[in-house]
């Protein structure tokens, strides 16, 4: 009897031990995702205040596939990571670029989108095109995959100067108001900016030449079990067609394709 | 819940980076204080001068620098005057909100440390021959930069501290925008905000002690 109950005692705990963050969220029947509220189409709030956008939805769909309530974490960019580590969220869905750099502080998917760039300048600054940014003042938002990419563009050039802003809105304001004479971010938040009307005098004048930023969900580094699920959903979401509803509904366009040719992921 | 491995390496391996930060941090911080002094001595002068339209503009710039958020005196800096076309860059618009918020809190703390001067000094003062701004420049203000020595160094603090709103009007190259950028690239979030937090704290430790060494050797009587 003795045996049988340390034998129970022990398959308890054993269970305990082995719970991964998998089975934490469908215990807790709860999914929260870090989103980014700033950052139309993939998310922004609409006139009730109620979260929209790519990343709400996708965020919905895992959930929903994973059997449990969605809940939406608003994070601002540079809070992505205290957010997951302080174990406020359980995964980014922040339209998080893939780097190699960041992938030795946390556990990214497979890429679930991917981003163009483009150039938009404030009319009266003389920026036509990527090139003629060089000597201007130029910025984007703070922590992004762009903003970085500027600034080496900035340095490399050795003239000019770059601003990083907090937000989306800090940006396109400040390109408004003429403090910045063009700013690069991704394409489909371009569109949206210029077409809200919210920025009088500025105009999408073309793309810039950086890698496309394929942008992957993200969880704790070894959260192995929760990756591999990831992985599955992002391909579950292509493979049903999904992904390219989605992309209708908020980017519209040709849908990007979120393989790398002549390279097995 | 808090599982995350710190790599300290990886911040160390950043810290001259942010030590030229600091250096901006430090010489922002310097500048905005001696403006601010200067500033806050003119607008004491206003409210004594009896002047109606000189001691209304010192009453309103006092109340508002004392009474708003340093964030938004910033940022008013850089997006309230941009949006009058006057376009000022990250770094002067850190300063002019710092020098700006410095100034208001120092002119308080100068008519508090006027008011520990009695009156009967200006008198005596006038009745020497002085005339009234050189019996406040060789009598109260020596003696009022004195008491408020200590108040000062507080403000030199919060100067040190408040540099870290630059970020949000664009400010990159300061020890908190270094930070931030460094975070963005990395996601090391915690080592290398644990290391910034440690250098502003060295900093202003370093200027209480200084000024505490400094004021017990002019200030003996």
């Amino acid at each position: 009897m003795r045996a049988l109950l340390t034998a129970a005692a022990l398959v308890a705990s054993a269970s305990v031990a082995h719970a991964d963050k998998l089975d934490d969220i469908i215990a807790s029947g709860t999914l929260r995702c870090a989103v980014v509220l700033d950052f139309p189409p993939m998310g922004f709030r609409d006139e009730n205040n109620n979260p929209q956008g790519f990343d709400v939805d996708y965020c919905n769909d895992l959930a929903a596939a994973l059997g449990v309530q969605s809940e939406i974490v608003e994070t601002p960019f540079p809070e992505r990571i205290p957010a997951l580590m302080s174990g406020r969220v359980d995964v980014g869905v922040a339209s998080t670029s893939d780097t190699l750099e960041r992938a030795k502080t946390v556990g990214f998917s497979i890429p679930y989108f991917a981003f163009e760039m483009a150039v938009t300048s404030n009319d009266s600054s003389g920026v036509t095109s990527f090139e003629s940014m060089k000597g201007k003042t130029v910025g984007a938002v703070a922590g992004t995959y762009e903003a970085i990419a500027l600034e080496e563009q900035v340095n490399a050039w050795g003239e000019g100067e770059f601003r990083p802003y907090q937000t989306q809105a800090d940006v396109f304001l400040a390109l408004s108001q003429g403090q910045l004479d063009a700013t690069v971010s991704t394409s489909t938040v371009a569109q949206a900016n210029v077409k809200s009307g919210n920025y009088p005098g500025i105009t999408v004048v073309g793309k810039a030449p950086f890698d496309t930023d394929y942008v992957a969900l993200f969880t704790n580094r070894e959260e192995y079990g929760f990756i591999n699920y990831l992985n599955l959903f992002v391909n579950q979401q292509i493979r049903t067609g999904r992904y390219e509803e989605l992309y209708a509904k908020w980017v519209g366009g040709d849908v990007p394709s979120l393989t790398v040719p002549n390279a097995y992921r | 819940m808090f599982s995350y491995t710190f790599q300290w390496k990886q911040a160390f391996a950043r810290l001259p980076v942010m030590l030229e930060g600091a250096v901006v941090t430090i010489e922002i911080a310097l500048l905005s204080m001696l403006i601010g002094i200067a500033l806050a001595v003119l607008l004491t002068g206003f409210r004594l001068s009896g002047n109606r339209v000189l001691s209304g503009i010192a009453a309103t710039w006092v109340e508002i620098a004392r009474n708003t958020p340093a964030l938004f005196q910033i940022y008013m800096a850089h997006f309230g005057l941009g949006s009058f076309g006057l376009h000022l860059s990250p770094y002067t618009s850190l300063l002019l909100g710092i020098t700006f918020n410095n100034a208001g809190y120092l002119a308080e703390n100068f008519r508090g440390a006027l008011k520990a001067i009695p009156d009967t000094q200006t008198r005596a003062a006038r009745s020497l021959g002085m005339t009234p701004v050189r019996a406040f420049g060789h009598v109260v203000l020596p003696q009022m930069l004195r008491i408020a020595f200590l108040p000062m160094t507080n403000q030199m603090v919060w100067a040190i501290l408040m540099t870290s709103l630059g970020i949000t009007v664009g400010m990159n190259t300061d020890l908190y925008g270094v930070t931030q950028d460094l975070n963005a690239l990395t996601f090391r979030t915690f080592e290398l905000f644990a290391l910034a937090a440690v250098i502003f704290y060295l900093i202003t430790k370093t200027v209480q002690i200084g000024a505490r060494l400094v004021a017990a050797r002019l200030f003996r009587y």
